[in-house]
């Protein structure tokens, strides 16, 4: 009896999932749509949202048009002299209207200067709460964001200047908290705001993208918004307008070679990494100096430590190649100049993504 | 029998604008694309038989596409449209306008095409171009003159 009645309620979820199975694929099978031309939806940004490697584009993600709903997964891995970023997230895009994104982004340090302090942090049994791990410190943030093509039309109207315009928003999630305060950012979690031209130009086989981003980011969110002087005080997270340009020429309808340039602040340039009572004050005046000087048999002083731990930002610039084989996949290869991250000078490296569209 | 009356009306119309034959019929404008197309785009296409055989190339990938070869067999008519769309394009490409056929509102209004089925059309545009040996660069400047006219012809 006991046996029948679990069956008996098994039976009608089985029942109840196959009839919701079947409304959801028909109407999927509806709304399904992969009917845009090539690459046309941009790839797989830094931020999530649609558009060449760190600019978003006005273009929506995705390979649907009005019609439908289209959508993929994204994996980007960049590998600099002292940082590696992995990015892992995915975006959907509703009616070539309307763009939802996430992404999960970790940066691994590979920093000398950082690790020395955090060694001598936890050997001094001084919890600082610096956010610092002797054997490399991270950070982690995660991204939301949201894009809404307003008017216009990159592709079709080739008769018309008016570029295709977009708004869009992300909310950046820093859980990295302690280590972003370290890095005497004001804020671990903020929102940025931009708008979005983006034209192709069949004459000439180019696609052309300006965005302005208003924002208070330092490094998009890596090390957090806006910045404090050491001890968290005076800090200011005004945001302002940063202008960002992408250009991509096609080679081939599924081959594009481009280039971007995105503006960056420098809020955080010359503060010295936050270390509190570890290197306070000049000569000799930091817990830090006789350990460092005892730890490195005094060729690198606390002074010099303290030197190296000023910090800088550049602005962005990178050259790039995506090609698409297939409408369900793509793959972008670039070289970035990221000029100073931090405490870490002319990071150029390569960034390979791969964008897998459903 | 809609595609039958339809057809038969083609016919007709085309057998009198055959008969009538009056070069100054233009149902159809040049299109204007912002800087223009280089001015060789018609004879890198191979002038006006290159036109021909790259119509006849996207006629062969459309009909072999299921998600618009349907409708060109209900609604279509795939010698009478090779004749017009080589017209088209020659014009549109910088030729000079002989196109007899409808506007392209006209052709397209009632068909409720949608732009995925657009779309479908531009990869048949851009496979022909690869089959007939028309760079890709060349073949964006057709391209580039045919898209204006996406708003006249997709109306769903
Ligand atoms: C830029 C793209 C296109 C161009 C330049 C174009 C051009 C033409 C031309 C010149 C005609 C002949 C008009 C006449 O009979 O007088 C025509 C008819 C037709 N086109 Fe298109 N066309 C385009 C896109 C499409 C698409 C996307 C579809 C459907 C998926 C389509 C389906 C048809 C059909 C079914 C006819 C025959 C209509 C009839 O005979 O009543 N066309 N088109």
């Amino acid at each position: 009896m006991k046996g029948s009645k679990g069956s008996g309620t098994r039976w009608i979820k089985g029942l109840a999932f196959a009839a919701l199975s079947m409304v959801s694929s028909h109407s999927w099978a509806g709304l399904y749509d992969d009917g845009k031309v090539f690459l046309t939806g941009g790839v797989f940004t830094v931020d999530g949202a649609g558009g060449g490697g760190a600019v978003p584009w006005a273009t929506i993600t995705g390979y649907e048009t009005r019609d439908g709903i289209n959508g993929g997964v994204g994996f980007t891995y960049v590998q600099l002299p002292n940082y590696s970023l992995n990015f892992l997230g995915g975006s959907i895009g509703f009616f070539d209207r309307f763009e939802l994104s996430y992404v999960n982004t970790k940066l691994s340090t590979n920093l000398g200067n950082v690790d020395t302090v955090a060694l001598v942090a936890s050997v001094l049994n001084v919890d600082n709460n610096l956010g610092l791990d002797p054997n490399g410190s991270n950070l982690h943030m995660e991204t939301y964001g949201a894009k809404l093509r307003l008017f216009g039309d990159a592709v079709y109207t080739s008769d018309s200047y008016l570029p295709q315009t977009a708004i869009g928003a992300f909310y950046k999630v820093n859980s990295t908290k302690e280590f972003v305060k370290t890095l005497s950012a004001a804020e671990d979690k903020d929102w940025e705001a931009y708008m979005a031209f983006t034209k192709v130009f069949f004459r000439y086989s180019t696609l052309v993208n300006l965005t302005v981003r208003y924002t208070s980011a330092n490094q998009i969110g890596l090390t957090g918004f806006g910045s404090c002087d050491n001890g968290h005080r005076n800090c200011n997270n005004d945001k302002e307008f940063r202008v960002e340009f992408s250009t991509a020429y096609l080679l081939q309808k599924n081959f594009a070679i481009g280039g971007e340039y995105q503006q960056h602040g420098n809020q955080q340039k010359n503060k010295p990494v936050d270390t509190g009572d570890l290197l306070a004050g000049d000569g000799n005046g930091g817990l830090l100096n006789p350990i460092v000087g005892g730890l490195v048999g005094g060729v690198i002083g606390a002074t010099n430590l303290r030197d190296s731990l000023v910090q800088n930002e550049s602005d962005w610039y990178d050259v790039f190649a995506a090609y698409a084989p297939s409408k369900n996949y793509s793959i972008t290869i670039a070289y970035l100049f990221l000029g100073d991250i931090a405490v870490a000078r002319e990071q150029n490296g390569l960034y390979l993504s791969l964008h897998a569209t459903f | 029998m809609k595609a039958f009356t339809r057809n038969l009306m083609l016919g007709a119309a085309l057998s009198m604008s055959a008969l009538v034959a009056t070069p100054s019929f233009a149902a159809e404008e040049k299109t204007q694309p912002i800087l223009g197309i280089t001015s060789s785009a018609l004879e890198e296409f191979g002038g006006r038989e290159g036109v021909r055989a790259w119509v006849e190339s996207l006629f062969y990938y459309i009909m072999l596409d299921n998600r618009i070869a349907p409708i060109f067999r209900e609604f279509g008519n795939v010698e009478r449209q090779t004749f017009l769309n080589t017209q088209l394009e020659i014009m549109v490409l910088g030729g000079p306008n002989e196109y007899q056929g409808a506007s392209m509102s006209a052709a397209h209004a009632d068909l409720g095409i949608t732009m995925a089925q657009f779309n479908a059309v531009v990869e048949a545009a851009y496979n022909a171009c690869e089959r007939n040996v028309i760079k890709y660069h060349t073949c964006n400047q057709l391209i580039n003159a045919l898209a204006p006219f996406t708003a006249d012809i997709v109306t769903r």
